[in-house]
Protein backbone atom coordinates (compact mmCIF):
# COMPACT_ATOMS: atom_id res chain seq x y z
CA UNK A 1 0.00 0.00 0.00
CA UNK A 2 3.17 2.35 0.50
CA UNK A 3 3.96 1.89 -2.55
CA UNK A 4 0.83 2.56 -4.14
CA UNK A 5 0.52 6.10 -2.21
CA UNK A 6 4.26 6.92 -2.93
CA UNK A 7 3.98 6.34 -6.88
CA UNK A 8 0.61 8.26 -6.41
CA UNK A 9 2.39 11.39 -4.38
CA UNK A 10 5.19 10.83 -7.18
CA UNK A 11 2.63 11.20 -10.35
CA UNK A 12 0.90 14.18 -8.72
CA UNK A 13 4.61 15.71 -8.92
CA UNK A 14 5.66 15.34 -12.23
CA UNK A 15 2.05 16.43 -13.19
CA UNK A 16 2.43 20.03 -11.65
CA UNK A 17 6.01 20.22 -12.97
CA UNK A 18 4.69 18.92 -16.31
CA UNK A 19 1.47 21.25 -16.39
CA UNK A 20 4.00 24.61 -15.51
CA UNK A 21 6.18 23.68 -18.20
CA UNK A 22 3.93 22.58 -21.04
CA UNK A 23 2.78 25.94 -20.09
CA UNK A 24 5.60 27.85 -21.06
CA UNK A 25 6.00 25.76 -24.23
CA UNK A 26 2.06 26.68 -24.89
CA UNK A 27 2.97 30.48 -24.82
CA UNK A 28 5.17 30.48 -27.66
CA UNK A 29 3.71 27.60 -29.98
CA UNK A 30 0.18 26.95 -29.32
CA UNK A 31 -1.95 24.44 -27.90
CA UNK A 32 -1.76 21.78 -30.56
CA UNK A 33 1.58 21.83 -31.51
CA UNK A 34 2.29 21.77 -27.51
CA UNK A 35 -0.20 18.70 -26.98
CA UNK A 36 2.02 17.35 -29.91
CA UNK A 37 5.06 17.43 -28.73
CA UNK A 38 4.23 16.31 -25.16
CA UNK A 39 2.46 12.74 -26.72
CA UNK A 40 5.42 12.80 -28.97
CA UNK A 41 7.76 12.63 -26.40
CA UNK A 42 5.79 10.76 -23.80
CA UNK A 43 5.92 7.54 -26.09
CA UNK A 44 9.36 8.33 -27.46
CA UNK A 45 10.54 8.16 -23.34
CA UNK A 46 7.99 5.39 -22.32
CA UNK A 47 9.22 3.36 -25.48
CA UNK A 48 12.70 3.44 -24.64
CA UNK A 49 12.60 2.84 -20.49
CA UNK A 50 10.06 -0.67 -21.93
CA UNK A 51 12.89 -1.27 -24.17
CA UNK A 52 15.91 -0.87 -21.15
CA UNK A 53 13.43 -2.29 -18.64
CA UNK A 54 11.59 -5.17 -20.46
CA UNK A 55 13.26 -5.86 -23.62
CA UNK A 56 11.83 -7.44 -26.43
CA UNK A 57 8.51 -8.40 -24.41
CA UNK A 58 7.75 -4.30 -25.92
CA UNK A 59 6.78 -5.89 -28.92
CA UNK A 60 4.88 -8.33 -27.89
CA UNK A 61 1.72 -7.28 -28.03
CA UNK A 62 -0.53 -10.85 -28.00
CA UNK A 63 -2.75 -9.70 -25.70
CA UNK A 64 -4.31 -6.36 -26.86
CA UNK A 65 -7.52 -5.86 -28.19
CA UNK A 66 -8.47 -3.39 -30.33
CA UNK A 67 -10.17 -0.86 -27.82
CA UNK A 68 -6.61 -0.25 -26.76
CA UNK A 69 -5.43 1.34 -30.11
CA UNK A 70 -8.35 4.10 -29.64
CA UNK A 71 -7.76 4.73 -25.76
CA UNK A 72 -5.01 7.38 -27.00
CA UNK A 73 -7.58 9.81 -28.19
CA UNK A 74 -9.36 10.35 -24.85
CA UNK A 75 -6.03 12.45 -24.23
CA UNK A 76 -6.99 14.74 -27.04
CA UNK A 77 -10.60 14.61 -25.25
CA UNK A 78 -8.99 15.88 -21.98
CA UNK A 79 -6.97 18.70 -23.59
CA UNK A 80 -9.91 19.81 -25.87
CA UNK A 81 -12.45 19.40 -22.79
CA UNK A 82 -9.20 21.51 -20.81
CA UNK A 83 -8.76 24.45 -22.87
CA UNK A 84 -12.58 24.95 -23.50
CA UNK A 85 -12.90 25.53 -20.13
CA UNK A 86 -10.43 27.11 -19.52
CA UNK A 87 -11.06 29.79 -22.13
CA UNK A 88 -14.93 30.18 -20.76
CA UNK A 89 -14.24 30.33 -17.32
CA UNK A 90 -10.89 31.07 -16.47
CA UNK A 91 -7.90 28.28 -14.98
CA UNK A 92 -9.21 28.55 -10.93
CA UNK A 93 -12.67 27.46 -11.98
CA UNK A 94 -12.23 25.12 -15.13
CA UNK A 95 -9.26 23.10 -12.75
CA UNK A 96 -11.39 22.98 -9.43
CA UNK A 97 -14.07 21.68 -11.81
CA UNK A 98 -12.32 19.30 -13.39
CA UNK A 99 -10.70 17.94 -10.29
CA UNK A 100 -13.99 17.41 -8.48
CA UNK A 101 -15.12 15.28 -11.63
CA UNK A 102 -12.23 13.50 -11.41
CA UNK A 103 -12.67 12.48 -8.01
CA UNK A 104 -16.42 11.70 -8.68
CA UNK A 105 -15.66 9.51 -11.30
CA UNK A 106 -12.96 7.88 -9.42
CA UNK A 107 -15.33 6.94 -6.75
CA UNK A 108 -17.84 5.53 -9.10
CA UNK A 109 -15.47 3.03 -11.12
CA UNK A 110 -14.10 1.69 -7.99
CA UNK A 111 -17.99 1.29 -6.65
CA UNK A 112 -18.77 0.10 -10.08
CA UNK A 113 -15.98 -2.48 -10.37
CA UNK A 114 -15.97 -1.06 -14.14
CA UNK A 115 -13.07 -1.86 -16.90
CA UNK A 116 -12.15 -5.22 -15.11
CA UNK A 117 -11.34 -3.43 -11.89
CA UNK A 118 -11.25 -4.69 -8.40
CA UNK A 119 -14.86 -3.38 -6.86
CA UNK A 120 -14.43 -1.34 -4.04
CA UNK A 121 -17.61 -1.38 -2.13
CA UNK A 122 -19.16 1.68 -1.99
CA UNK A 123 -19.44 2.80 1.68
CA UNK A 124 -20.20 6.44 3.90
CA UNK A 125 -16.93 6.79 4.63
CA UNK A 126 -16.09 7.24 1.09
CA UNK A 127 -18.48 9.25 0.40
CA UNK A 128 -17.35 11.56 3.32
CA UNK A 129 -13.54 10.98 2.70
CA UNK A 130 -13.91 12.43 -0.86
CA UNK A 131 -16.54 15.31 0.07
CA UNK A 132 -13.69 16.36 2.68
CA UNK A 133 -11.15 16.22 -0.34
CA UNK A 134 -13.60 18.15 -2.53
CA UNK A 135 -14.32 20.97 -0.49
CA UNK A 136 -10.25 21.10 0.30
CA UNK A 137 -10.13 21.53 -3.31
CA UNK A 138 -12.75 24.34 -3.28
CA UNK A 139 -11.11 26.24 -0.31
CA UNK A 140 -8.13 25.62 -1.66
CA UNK A 141 -9.06 27.03 -4.92
CA UNK A 142 -11.50 29.84 -4.41
CA UNK A 143 -10.05 30.98 -0.98
CA UNK A 144 -8.19 34.53 -1.31
CA UNK A 145 -5.24 34.51 -2.99
CA UNK A 146 -3.31 37.04 -4.77
CA UNK A 147 -4.11 38.14 -8.20
CA UNK A 148 -3.24 34.77 -10.78
CA UNK A 149 -0.35 34.72 -12.98
CA UNK A 150 -1.29 35.68 -16.08
CA UNK A 151 -2.47 32.92 -18.29
CA UNK A 152 -2.09 33.30 -22.11
CA UNK A 153 -4.52 33.19 -24.97
CA UNK A 154 -4.67 29.63 -25.51
CA UNK A 155 -5.11 28.25 -22.21
CA UNK A 156 -3.37 25.41 -21.41
CA UNK A 157 -2.20 22.52 -23.24
CA UNK A 158 -2.03 19.95 -21.10
CA UNK A 159 -4.62 18.64 -18.23
CA UNK A 160 -4.81 20.33 -14.89
CA UNK A 161 -3.84 23.41 -12.99
CA UNK A 162 -3.39 26.76 -13.32
CA UNK B 1 -22.45 26.83 -18.71
CA UNK B 2 -20.59 25.51 -21.43
CA UNK B 3 -17.75 26.14 -19.66
CA UNK B 4 -18.56 23.82 -16.71
CA UNK B 5 -19.60 21.06 -18.86
CA UNK B 6 -16.14 21.42 -20.48
CA UNK B 7 -14.39 21.41 -17.64
CA UNK B 8 -16.33 18.36 -15.80
CA UNK B 9 -16.09 16.08 -19.53
CA UNK B 10 -12.28 16.75 -18.63
CA UNK B 11 -12.26 15.91 -15.57
CA UNK B 12 -14.10 12.72 -16.01
CA UNK B 13 -12.24 12.22 -19.21
CA UNK B 14 -8.84 12.33 -16.99
CA UNK B 15 -9.86 9.76 -14.87
CA UNK B 16 -11.36 7.07 -17.54
CA UNK B 17 -7.90 7.45 -19.04
CA UNK B 18 -6.19 6.62 -15.99
CA UNK B 19 -8.23 3.64 -15.85
CA UNK B 20 -8.11 2.53 -18.71
CA UNK B 21 -4.36 2.88 -19.31
CA UNK B 22 -4.44 0.63 -15.81
CA UNK B 23 -6.55 -2.32 -17.63
CA UNK B 24 -4.43 -1.97 -20.72
CA UNK B 25 -1.78 -2.78 -18.86
CA UNK B 26 -2.95 -5.48 -17.15
CA UNK B 27 -2.73 -7.27 -20.77
CA UNK B 28 0.35 -5.92 -21.99
CA UNK B 29 2.02 -4.44 -19.67
CA UNK B 30 2.55 -0.88 -18.13
CA UNK B 31 5.38 0.01 -20.23
CA UNK B 32 2.98 -0.98 -23.65
CA UNK B 33 0.26 0.43 -22.90
CA UNK B 34 2.08 3.79 -21.94
CA UNK B 35 4.00 3.67 -25.19
CA UNK B 36 0.84 2.76 -27.06
CA UNK B 37 -1.83 5.10 -25.47
CA UNK B 38 0.63 7.95 -26.23
CA UNK B 39 1.00 6.88 -29.65
CA UNK B 40 -2.38 6.83 -30.63
CA UNK B 41 -2.77 10.20 -28.74
CA UNK B 42 0.05 11.85 -30.75
CA UNK B 43 -0.57 11.12 -34.14
CA UNK B 44 -4.15 12.15 -33.27
CA UNK B 45 -3.12 15.53 -32.18
CA UNK B 46 -0.42 15.61 -35.25
CA UNK B 47 -3.64 15.07 -37.60
CA UNK B 48 -5.74 18.48 -35.75
CA UNK B 49 -2.21 20.27 -35.91
CA UNK B 50 -1.85 19.80 -39.39
CA UNK B 51 -5.74 20.19 -40.11
CA UNK B 52 -5.25 23.69 -38.12
CA UNK B 53 -2.55 24.57 -39.75
CA UNK B 54 -1.50 26.72 -36.89
CA UNK B 55 2.30 25.35 -36.06
CA UNK B 56 4.49 28.55 -35.21
CA UNK B 57 8.15 27.43 -35.92
CA UNK B 58 9.19 30.66 -34.69
CA UNK B 59 7.91 30.67 -31.80
CA UNK B 60 10.38 27.07 -30.73
CA UNK B 61 13.13 29.36 -30.36
CA UNK B 62 12.03 31.45 -27.66
CA UNK B 63 11.39 27.96 -25.34
CA UNK B 64 14.23 26.86 -23.28
CA UNK B 65 14.51 23.27 -23.91
CA UNK B 66 14.19 21.69 -20.01
CA UNK B 67 10.66 22.90 -20.68
CA UNK B 68 10.19 21.21 -23.76
CA UNK B 69 11.27 17.94 -21.98
CA UNK B 70 8.41 17.84 -20.14
CA UNK B 71 5.97 15.66 -22.47
CA UNK B 72 8.96 12.35 -21.38
CA UNK B 73 7.66 12.83 -17.78
CA UNK B 74 4.86 11.22 -18.89
CA UNK B 75 6.26 7.72 -19.09
CA UNK B 76 6.67 7.87 -15.33
CA UNK B 77 3.67 9.28 -14.61
CA UNK B 78 1.42 7.01 -16.07
CA UNK B 79 3.53 4.19 -15.66
CA UNK B 80 3.32 5.38 -11.61
CA UNK B 81 -0.20 6.11 -11.56
CA UNK B 82 -1.10 2.96 -13.14
CA UNK B 83 1.21 0.95 -10.44
CA UNK B 84 -0.65 3.20 -7.93
CA UNK B 85 -4.46 2.56 -8.93
CA UNK B 86 -3.73 -1.12 -9.01
CA UNK B 87 -2.31 -1.00 -6.00
CA UNK B 88 -5.00 1.00 -3.67
CA UNK B 89 -7.67 1.77 -6.18
CA UNK B 90 -8.54 4.60 -8.20
CA UNK B 91 -10.11 6.80 -5.65
CA UNK B 92 -7.24 7.00 -3.43
CA UNK B 93 -4.68 7.29 -6.39
CA UNK B 94 -7.15 10.54 -8.02
CA UNK B 95 -7.10 12.01 -4.57
CA UNK B 96 -3.20 11.61 -3.78
CA UNK B 97 -2.64 12.97 -7.48
CA UNK B 98 -4.43 15.98 -6.80
CA UNK B 99 -2.81 16.91 -3.62
CA UNK B 100 0.63 16.35 -4.32
CA UNK B 101 -0.19 18.56 -7.26
CA UNK B 102 -1.45 21.32 -5.75
CA UNK B 103 0.68 21.19 -3.01
CA UNK B 104 3.81 21.50 -5.63
CA UNK B 105 2.42 23.77 -7.50
CA UNK B 106 1.93 26.12 -4.44
CA UNK B 107 5.04 25.73 -3.04
CA UNK B 108 6.69 26.65 -6.88
CA UNK B 109 3.94 30.23 -6.77
CA UNK B 110 5.35 30.18 -3.35
CA UNK B 111 9.13 30.74 -3.99
CA UNK B 112 8.68 31.96 -7.58
CA UNK B 113 10.86 29.18 -9.31
CA UNK B 114 10.94 28.75 -12.56
CA UNK B 115 9.96 32.44 -13.42
CA UNK B 116 6.62 31.72 -12.11
CA UNK B 117 5.85 35.50 -10.45
CA UNK B 118 5.73 34.73 -6.52
CA UNK B 119 2.42 34.33 -5.12
CA UNK B 120 2.51 34.16 -1.17
CA UNK B 121 0.55 31.39 1.03
CA UNK B 122 -2.73 32.19 2.73
CA UNK B 123 -4.56 30.16 5.23
CA UNK B 124 -7.37 29.34 3.04
CA UNK B 125 -4.77 27.22 0.69
CA UNK B 126 -3.59 25.65 4.41
CA UNK B 127 -7.01 24.56 5.48
CA UNK B 128 -7.91 23.19 1.79
CA UNK B 129 -4.18 21.34 1.77
CA UNK B 130 -4.83 19.77 5.65
CA UNK B 131 -8.51 19.21 4.64
CA UNK B 132 -7.69 17.09 1.37
CA UNK B 133 -5.00 15.15 3.36
CA UNK B 134 -8.01 14.61 6.19
CA UNK B 135 -9.91 13.08 3.42
CA UNK B 136 -7.92 11.07 2.27
CA UNK B 137 -7.20 9.59 5.60
CA UNK B 138 -11.15 9.34 6.06
CA UNK B 139 -11.23 7.41 2.30
CA UNK B 140 -8.11 5.04 3.88
CA UNK B 141 -8.14 4.34 7.13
Amino acid sequence: MILGIVLALLAGSLVSLQNIFNNKVNVHVGSWTTTTIVLGLGFAASFTLGLIFEGTEMFNLHHMKTWNMFSGLIGVGVVTCMVQGINRLGPTFAVSISMCAQLGFALLFDSMGWLGLEKVDFTLKQLIGVLVVVGGIVVFKLGGREKKRMTNEHGLAASSIE
Amino acid sequence: MKGIIFAFLGGAFITLQGVANSRISQGIGTWQAAALTQFTGFVAALIVLLAMRDVNWQGFKQVKPLYLSAGAYAAVIIFSNVTAIQHVGVTLTVALVIIAQLALTFLMDHYGWFGLQKKRMRLPQFIGLVMMIAGVVILKF
